[in-house]
């Protein structure tokens, strides 16, 4: 287990190189237009002297592959850099914002499991019942509905007509993570379940699909034969199951909402991380890009891992570093 | 009354898209306790839905049991409500399924899925029943009883596996053990043992076995009434002795032949039964066999023959006399 866990985490090492590599070489010269030293010192007129300054801090002279390395070695130290726009280290600036993508993240993992497994489990139980058509379809458009509109949809209905019709009584809000006006758990509601619309989709087909393929399958049969009660037979025998691959699916989901969802944070002008890459783009800040790509790989990479760790717990089938089968 | 089970002219169809299939079509039968029954077919002639339609466990609303009744101690399962029919299941009547390596629940540890009936039938909690399923365990011969309880069936070989169905379906010390094709899918020297622990377990628990199989072979020692059925009818029913020795019907004789014999002659040959079985949903008129039969007559393909007594309650469909039966060489030599 322990060997195997060392094995995984080398491993990541080439993800990193491969991935820091793209962006270094996406970032050189002549590949995307903008002067570096304009990105960094804005559009106003600067000294020769100033110039230089700039290019020696932030070793520009330098031929990039002597860039890329150096990047290397302060990411070693936990060194992402320093905004060019903000004049803050990297590090710092997803320190303060990674809070709050967290918490849109975890509360789009309950949406998400809630309704996505309630859904898949009853649309499988009543295969072909009014329920189940409704699931089917209902899944089928919301895979296929941008995120962005989808959430601008929420913005317009929840936050703008719902008030209109009730005279102000009733809405939502539409951005933002506080106000005066609600408790801040009410402004989770439509970015998380926004953000969690399409993996929702998908729990549920999953949920329904495997859990039709494991009430086929022969040890439902013996656990019939036995006495049971339908209800035993699906919660406990079929259930576990179906439920190993939607928990991969889920943790795969997390690591990437932890990344940022970069649509939703957009949409609902939510200050996380994802809406931080967004605006740094749009500004080639490219230490803020870098750095953020380099923690949403890590994390994902991370949470792939402890997914992968957590079937040796739901599938007896499955152990790690040689022993059993 | 003194019949554990008798089944009288029980029918089970399937709708389907193409028609109906009568996967068994007037089935009738008597288990007396403690008794064997073979019920001996091909692949589709209705054994396994026989069984399933006696535990009820039919895919509804696909398939029905349309007719007939199935009178287990002289009650109607086919009208029990499903929480009678759910009491007589899995602690009255057990069911052993064919392929051990799919049928036990791969996420569950072995002890828990054999104590899992003596937690629901004998009110056990869950430490007794899985001392009990320990015992178990041991007695169809699985050695460390108490470490393999807490293994997973992946770590069990096919036959441990299916010693362990045995198991699981003897836990509640049933009336009545329905083994479908329980050997099918074990090596031939698995098979033989699990066989014999079958009958070993039969004379300790005193249950009556239902033994469905394709391989007369498998029966033989077994069986003290065999029934043998094509295109889900029954065509030949009687005590093992009489359907091994005085065959009456040309598909036994089939059968019988297709089985490898080394007593005989060296280099024989096996006789397979030429064609195939027919489709449930368009059944030959008359008798469904008589398309691959060397001896129909004109009578066998319209009129559908009715079982009858040919001595010693042994019942067959087929009006041959026993002197038409070909002697050494059975049914097949001419088509084969």
């Amino acid at each position: 287990m322990l060997k195997y866990v060392v094995r995984r985490i080398f491993q990541m090492i080439p993800v990193f190189i491969g991935v820091t590599l793209i962006l270094f070489i996406l970032r050189a010269p002549g590949v995307l237009p903008g002067d570096p030293v304009r990105m960094i010192t804005g559009e106003r007129a600067i000294t020769e002297a100033l110039r230089l300054q700039v290019i020696e801090k932030h070793a520009l002279d330098q031929p990039l592959h002597r860039q890329y390395i150096i990047y290397l070695q302060n990411l070693m130290r936990g060194d992402l850099g320093e905004s060019y726009q903000r004049g803050r280290p990297v590090v710092d600036i997803f320190a303060e914002k990674f809070p709050n993508t967290l918490r849109l993240a975890l509360a789009g993992i309950i949406v998400e499991v809630i309704i996505g497994l309630t859904a898949g489990i009853i649309s499988a139980v009543r295969q072909y019942s009014f329920l189940d058509v409704l699931v089917t379809l209902s899944t089928s458009i919301l895979v296929s509905v941008p995120v962005f509109w989808l959430g601008m949809l929420f913005q317009i209905f929840f936050g703008i007509r719902l008030k209109e019709w009730t005279g102000g009584a009733f809405y939502l809000p539409i951005s933002g993570m506080s106000s005066g006006e609600f408790p801040d758990w009410v402004h989770l509601i439509l970015p998380a379940i926004t953000l969690a619309s399409v993996s929702t989709a998908y729990v549920a087909r999953i949920m329904r699909s495997q859990m039709l393929e494991s009430m086929g399958q022969d040890y439902i049969r013996t656990a019939e034969a036995k006495g049971l009660t339908r209800r035993a037979v699906t919660f406990r025998h079929a259930l576990k199951n179906a439920l190993i691959p939607v928990v991969t699916f889920v943790g795969i989901d997390f690591g990437v909402m932890m990344g940022g969802a970069i649509l939703t944070e957009t949409v609902f002008s939510w200050p996380g991380v994802g809406r931080e890459i967004f605006l740094a783009v749009g500004q080639r800040d490219w230490p803020i890009v870098m750095g953020g790509v380099v923690i949403i790989v890590f994390l994902v990479m991370i949470i792939n891992l402890l997914v992968d760790l957590s079937y040796a717990l739901l599938d007896p089938r499955i152990r790690y570093g040689g022993a059993g089968e | 009354m003194s019949a554990l089970l008798e089944v009288k002219d029980l029918a089970t169809h399937f709708m389907t898209r193409d028609g109906v299939v009568k996967a068994v079509d007037g089935v009738s039968f008597v288990l007396e306790p403690g008794k064997t029954l073979a019920v001996v077919g091909e692949s589709g002639s209705g054994k396994s839905v026989t069984a399933l339609s006696i535990m009820r466990l039919i895919q509804e609303p696909q398939g029905r049991i349309v007719s007939g009744e199935i009178l287990f101690k002289g009650d109607d399962i086919r009208k029990m409500s499903d929480s009678q029919v759910r009491s007589v299941r899995g602690d009255r009547i057990a069911m052993i399924f064919q392929d051990p390596m799919t049928s036990l629940n791969p996420v569950f540890r072995v002890g828990r899925q054999i104590g899992e009936s003596l937690i629901l039938h004998k009110g056990m909690t869950r430490k007794q029943a899985f001392e009990r399923a320990v015992e178990l365990l041991e007695m169809v011969g699985i050695p460390h009883p108490r470490d393999r309880a807490k293994d997973y069936p992946h770590q069990f070989s096919g036959g441990m596996r299916q010693r362990a169905m045995i198991a699981m379906a003897l836990a509640c010390d049933p009336d009545i053990l329905i083994a479908d094709e329980p050997t099918t899918a074990l090596d031939v020297t698995i098979q033989a043992q699990i066989l014999e622990l079958m009958m070993e377990m039969q004379e300790r628990t005193g249950a009556a076995i239902i033994m469905i199989t394709h391989d007369l072979g498998v029966v033989a020692d077994m069986a003290d009434d065999v029934m043998v059925m094509y295109a889900g009818k029954q065509v030949e029913y009687g005590t093992s002795d009489r359907v091994f020795y005085e065959p009456r019907h040309p598909y036994t004789w089939g059968l019988l032949a297709s089985l490898p014999r080394h007593d005989v002659d060296e280099k024989g040959t096996l006789l397979p039964i030429t064609g195939q079985p027919p489709s449930l949903i368009n059944v030959p008129p008359g008798c469904a066999f008589h398309p691959r039969c060397p001896h129909a007559r004109g009578l066998c393909r319209e009129e559908v023959p009715g079982l009858h007594d040919v001595g010693g309650g042994h019942l067959t469909t087929c009006p041959l006399a026993p002197d038409e039966r070909p002697s050494e060489a059975p049914a097949q030599r001419e088509g084969a």
